[in-house]
């Protein structure tokens, strides 16, 4: 899977909890999930398991703890799909 | 220093999926886990559990600045109002306040009376929410301290933590918000 099918994925899946429009059309690597997209902390475990299930991947609570922005959930993401 | 977190419990209901596979065990202790289990309400233990956890994480980061996703590692217990929340070495206490619509939490170092002041908005946008609340905010800290609003300057450090500059002062404070409802504390 190539980083732009990746952030496709991913957008598909953080759509439904953010709430600043505006950084979620211009989202890149750098955009943090709480800071940026304003994803409330309670639905960032739901884009969790949604990541989980899209992926048929689990992530341990040392994944979680990094899982941030879009660039560590990239990288989590990639290193349990070539586990 | 202080730490405080509300959950609308209409919102939580629509948003938020406890009851889907791998959700508690994802965010709750075992201990957490059992007690949820075998309680009487566990949508409310469920979210008292969690506004707990953000209220000593928000606490925690003041202390140690930094930033992370680890709520399972905060360890809850509760009785009555009164919690108690353990994460690595650090320690807090918490008051709880339950009504109908929602949940909310407040941590401090040592045990103290619940200050948060709570504000039911009529617009669920984010950014009106955020700068509804930041004014309140501001209003009740230029009436503590005799202060006109523009002396005051809210913030965010780059943890994305809050505080209100006052005099070259920084003032701690917390904000939340979920749903229609939203406190700050001092």
């Amino acid at each position: 899977m190539t980083n732009d099918e990746l952030i496709t994925k991913l957008k598909t899946i953080i759509e439904p909890y953010i709430q600043d429009e505006v950084a979620f059309k211009t989202l890149s690597e750098d955009t943090d999930f709480i800071n940026d997209l304003k994803v409330n902390s309670a639905n960032l475990v739901d884009i969790i398991l949604d990541i989980e299930d899209e992926f048929n991947i689990r992530l341990e609570n040392e994944d979680m703890e990094k899982m941030l922005d879009v660039k560590a959930a990239m990288l989590i993401i990639n290193t349990k799909l070539k586990a | 220093m202080v730490g405080n977190d509300i959950v609308d419990l209409e919102e939580a209901k629509f948003t938020s999926h406890w009851q889907r596979p791998r959700y508690l065990e994802k965010i709750f202790t075992e201990t957490e886990q059992q007690l949820i289990k075998n309680c009487t309400n566990p949508f409310h233990v469920v979210w008292r559990l969690w506004s707990m956890k953000e209220a000593a994480y928000k606490l925690y980061v003041q202390v140690n600045p930094s930033q992370f996703y680890s709520p399972k590692s905060f360890e809850c217990k509760f009785e009555f109002e009164n919690g108690n929340v353990k994460y690595k070495n650090f320690e807090c206490q918490i008051k709880t306040s339950i009504t109908s619509k929602y949940i909310l939490s407040e941590a401090r170092l040592l045990d103290d009376r619940m200050t948060s002041e709570v504000i039911e908005f009529k617009d669920k946008t984010y950014k009106n929410q955020s700068a509804v609340l930041r004014n309140a905010l501001l209003i009740t800290l230029s009436e503590l301290y005799q202060l006109s609003k523009e002396d005051l300057k809210f913030q965010k450090s780059e943890f994305n933590i809050p505080t209100v500059l006052c005099n070259s002062v920084n003032i701690h404070v917390s904000l939340t918000h979920h749903g229609h409802f939203g406190a700050y504390a001092i």
